[in-house]
């Protein structure tokens, strides 16, 4: 297929997705805000794994596999996240993260 | 494609055990007759840990190199299943006063043992990373087990919040392998990544993998979320997350890294020697001044994980040798450690060291186990904790002089806040003088706990030799 | 970089006909200004308040176990495409996979997750 897509292009993609994810997870104030920025940093391994797969390995699906597991532990970190913040909120009435802090940092 | 399910049979009766717990737990007509689950789960735990050591000597791999058994991998199994029976064993009588939810507890600790076995045995990244969540959101659930207490709950939200960004660094570490050498095989791995083969792709995924692997062994400064999640969880919780999920962690760096990537060993040795100092200076220098004592045994964890780290510099069998004798002994230390204060959280509702006051009054058998568990840590000599640092650091006198001079200094400094516990311990007299008392379940556990850390501190040969064949084991891949 | 034109293309049309259609339907829309114009519902149901209510907090308790149970699906999919070449050993792998998945139904259900309180 002559495409002059290179890997390149998907690594810097992922790279910036993940940048943009760790950003947030450091200046965001908000447990929801967090947890997509954490959903970002994941979205970015993704599209790295996958395009991993299909310029390097495209007879074998390993990337694609792994991606699907990536998915699924997503998943369950935001359903737990949003569980803990659903607790949370019954209990001390707020998802800010600066107001966590009975424990100190 | 044919499996040998065999192979898998300590996986699968973990499985099975956690289902079966489970489900009794939902059929059982009332919270209040689930008592006799811990006792189950006890029980089913010492089966799965007779099937673990029946395959000491096994080596074989499953589905072309995904799941590696050898002595390494059986003997860190075997240690994870020894932490997790000591721990709900020592701690039931605090789990039925304290935690009310029963079924959750205990399916949720024998899933997490599973995800640590499953990481133990991972040889490739996939597994590798089913293992690690299956453990991590595992002890999320339990860390936020007293969910009517605040600060149970917020140590789950940080935990859950840092877990997450770690292991998203450790997955994106983990693509960027896959897609410098185009495999997921640690074994293949290790054939591909050779002094001659290295991108700055493979370099980049390198540091962001111990980055990620810094967060699972709270390894300084990838530490912060250690002394907050141990104060906030329930103890044997975090007890459990200093021992088994260390150590788990521990087995799977070295697999990755020793195993893996030994063709970068230039590249890591130093990072690794560096993450260590710091982790061995901050460690001791930040507990000194700690009033709480989970947040002073916390800091003490960071630390030990510095001297563990040790082993791995060298990437030789002596050094992984070190690394598993030591994890035995810590193991051994930390439980006995957390189970009194267990014992003593019960009795006076406090974790700040000023509450252990006259202890050795109320309980001499608390206060001796304390006593002993502390000095191992530090690595006063006829205790086993000095064993264990010598052969961490003998490996590496060669290359890394100025760590066994830190190392050194840090384990002396490491002796005054152990014995600062101590000296409340048996000096101060106490507020309460009412004797502490702990069931049998308790004083078998320290007593275990006790003569573990005495025997081997005196006679280590046997488990040196066993920890010899395990290291020799890895490298016969 | 002539690969690249096909996209500058689609690029430009998918804008062109976004901007076309609303364009076109401002050019020739009549206009008339009456109150029943502002409302949320034209001539439909009148609005009772603001939409910006807090929700119950059972509404998130089923969005959870939704999206826990919803992504099931992404290994049924590849299952059910190389359903032939499994065989009756995938089956069986698939029904352990269901009977975990539905102990965790169960447990959902027997804390009260699916009663509206």
């Amino acid at each position: 297929m002559a495409t002059s897509l290179n890997p390149t292009y998907f690594i810097f993609l992922s790279a910036a997705l993940f940048a943009i994810g760790v950003y947030g997870v450091i200046a965001k104030k908000n447990i929801i805000a967090v947890l997509v920025s954490i959903e970002m940093m994941l979205a970015a391994v993704n599209i790295n794994l996958v395009a991993f797969n299909k310029f390097f390995t495209p007879e074998a699906f390993i990337g694609q596999i792994f991606a699907i597991f990536v998915v699924t532990v997503a998943a369950v970190e935001i359903g737990l996240g949003l569980a803990l913040a659903i607790a949370l909120v019954r209990k001390r009435g707020t998802t800010n993260l600066d107001d966590f802090d009975w424990l100190k940092w | 494609m044919h499996i040998d399910y065999s192979l898998l049979s300590t996986e699968i009766a973990l499985a099975i055990l956690g289902l079966i717990v489970f489900t009794l737990g939902l059929t059982l007509p009332s919270r209040s007759t689930n008592r006799g689950l811990g006792a189950f789960a006890i029980f089913g735990l010492l089966i799965v840990l007779g099937i673990t050591v029946s395959f000491w000597g096994t080596q074989a791999e499953l589905l072309a190199g995904m799941y590696l058994i050898d002595n390494f991998s059986v003997f860190f199994k075997i240690l994870a299943l020894v932490a997790a029976i000591l721990i709900v064993f020592g701690t039931m009588s605090y789990a039925n006063n304290n935690l009310s939810r029963q079924l959750e507890y205990y399916s949720t600790i024998i899933f997490a043992t599973l995800g640590m076995i499953i990481m133990i045995s991972a040889g490739d990244f996939i597994t590798l990373y089913i293992g690690l969540e299956l453990m991590t959101v595992s002890f999320i659930i339990l860390v936020a087990f007293r969910k009517t207490d605040g600060h149970s709950l917020e140590a789950g939200i940080k935990y859950l919040i840092l877990a997450g960004v770690s292991s998203a660094v450790l997955l994106y570490g983990l693509s960027l392998i896959y897609g410098a050498t185009g495999t997921v095989y640690i074994l293949e791995l290790a054939e591909l990544v050779t002094a001659g083969t290295i991108s700055p792709l493979l370099v980049f995924g390198l540091v962001l993998l111990v980055a990620g692997f810094g967060f699972k062994i709270s390894a300084a400064p990838f530490h912060m979320w250690a002394p907050d999640v141990y104060e906030g969880a329930p103890t044997p919780i975090t007890a459990y997350l200093a021992v088994g999920s260390k150590a788990a962690s521990f087995a799977i760096l070295v697999r990755v890294f020793v195993g893996g990537l030994a063709g970068m060993q230039e590249q890591w040795a130093t990072l690794l020697a560096v993450l260590a100092a710091i982790s061995i200076l901050l460690g001791n220098l930040v507990a000194i001044p700690q009033t709480n004592i989970k947040r002073m045994l916390a800091y003490s964890s960071i630390a030990q994980a510095g001297y563990i780290m040790v082993g791995l510099l060298t990437a030789s069998p002596e050094g992984i040798k070190g690394v598993m004798f030591y994890a035995f002994i810590y193991l051994f230390a930390t439980i006995g450690a957390f189970v009194v204060v267990c014992a003593v959280y019960e009795k006076t509702k406090s974790d700040e060291i000023a509450s252990y006051a006259g202890l050795s009054q109320r309980s001499p058998l608390a206060a001796a186990v304390m006593l002993i568990s502390l000095l191992s840590m530090a690595g006063i000599p006829p205790l086993a904790g000095f064993v264990g640092k010598f052969y961490l650091f003998t490996t590496i006198t060669d290359n890394f002089m100025w760590l066994v001079y830190i190392g050194l200094i840090m384990s002396m400094v490491s002796v005054y806040y152990y014995l600062r516990v101590a000296l409340v311990m048996y000096r101060d007299e106490p507020t309460d003088p009412t004797p502490i008392k702990m069931g049998a379940a308790v004083n078998v556990t320290l007593i275990i706990a006790m003569v573990a850390t005495l025997v081997l501190g005196i006679y280590p040969t046997p488990l040196s030799e066993l920890s010899n064949i395990a290291a020799q084991s890895f490298f016969t891949w | 970089m002539i690969n690249w034109l096909g996209v500058l293309i689609f690029l430009l049309s998918g804008a062109a006909f976004g901007v076309i259609g609303i364009g076109i339907s401002y050019l020739i829309q009549p206009r008339t200004k009456n109150r029943y114009k502002l409302e949320v519902y034209e001539s439909g149901i009148p609005v009772k308040a603001s939409a910006w209510v807090r929700f119950r907090n059972q509404y998130f308790t089923y969005a959870l176990i939704f999206v826990i149970f919803d992504v099931e699906i992404l290994y049924l999919y590849p299952w059910a495409v190389s359903f032939v070449e499994l065989g009756l050993s995938g089956l069986i792998k698939m029904f352990i996979f269901i009977f975990i998945l539905v102990l965790g139904l169960w447990y959902a259900w027997k804390e009260g997750a699916f009663e509206w309180r």
